[in-house]
């Protein structure tokens, strides 16, 4: 099946009400960090942009527009303490399992079978939505987000972008 | 910092070239695989997770064979978004142009 055309679908849904046309991120080319650890000997992190927080966090803004902000959620936090805020998905089945977007089960057990060598203690989760800053998202969040993964000694991550 | 990025928007992964990405082509919010299926979750993120080892060249996308039970078009995005809304009694986006 053909995949849905969401850029041009999305364009033509909000010009159609008005707004101005997004300017979607497009690079010509694309960066390269050679990997050079067999995956069963590496440190794995998860940033997922699923709009998932735990209760006691400031909860995102389920239409957020500019939301540069993100979340540390530990791998351990029981599910039950964490909810979802993202209204540009159906989310419905994520709420009733937060793996399929936030896979932090599925990959605590790929670590356990050592598919992985290990899964970094805090997940990165994010909600962002509509961006329009994108170059504060890359200058002021990114960092933030790098220092913390430094720390634990990350070497390698999975973005599930939602 | 190598990465895999795991999407279901392949147009947008056309544009932003992530060095190394993998695509699903289920409805937005399964890009890990769908409710209720551990196995199949596994052998996605397995599959993508993968790319970290075989991936030999930047911005090339990885179409994972997997297939969504019906087909689905952005009406039915669209239509799924608005059931979602009222079944959770939601308020619908408000945010205007020059808002």
């Amino acid at each position: 099946m053909e995949p849905i055309k969401y850029v041009s679908c999305l364009n033509e849904t909000y010009q159609a009400e008005g707004f101005p046309p997004y300017r979607w991120s497009e690079f010509d080319s694309s960066p390269w960090q050679p990997f050079e650890k067999p995956l069963n000997q590496t440190r794995l992190a998860l940033i997922s942009s699923g709009g998932i927080f735990k209760e006691d966090q400031a909860p995102f803004d389920p239409w957020a527009v500019n939301d540069l902000s993100f979340r540390e959620i530990d791998v351990d936090v029981d599910f039950k303490k964490l909810n979802l805020h993202h209204n540009y998905f159906d989310h419905r089945d994520a709420l009733q399992d937060f793996n399929v977007v936030y896979p932090v089960d599925r990959l605590k057990e790929l670590a356990e079978a050592g598919f992985i060598g290990s899964l970094a203690p805090t997940v990165i989760s994010l909600g962002m939505g509509r961006l329009y800053k994108r170059t504060a998202l890359q200058e002021e969040t990114v960092p933030k987000i790098l220092k913390i993964l430094q720390s634990q000694n990350v070497e390698a991550v999975l973005l599930v972008p939602a | 910092m190598p990465t895999i990025y795991l999407g279901s928007c392949r147009d947008m992964m056309e544009l932003v070239k992530p060095p190394r990405a993998a695509f699903v082509n289920f409805p937005l919010g399964h890009q890990c695989g769908k409710l209720g299926e551990p196995e199949l979750q596994t052998q996605i993120l397995k599959d993508a997770l993968s790319l970290f080892e075989s991936a030999k060249s930047p911005g090339k996308i990885e179409d994972l064979e997997y297939t969504w039970d019906v087909p689905f078009t952005w009406q039915d995005y669209q239509k799924d978004i608005s059931d979602m809304l009222e079944a959770e009694g939601l308020a619908a986006q408000n945010w205007k142009p020059n808002a």
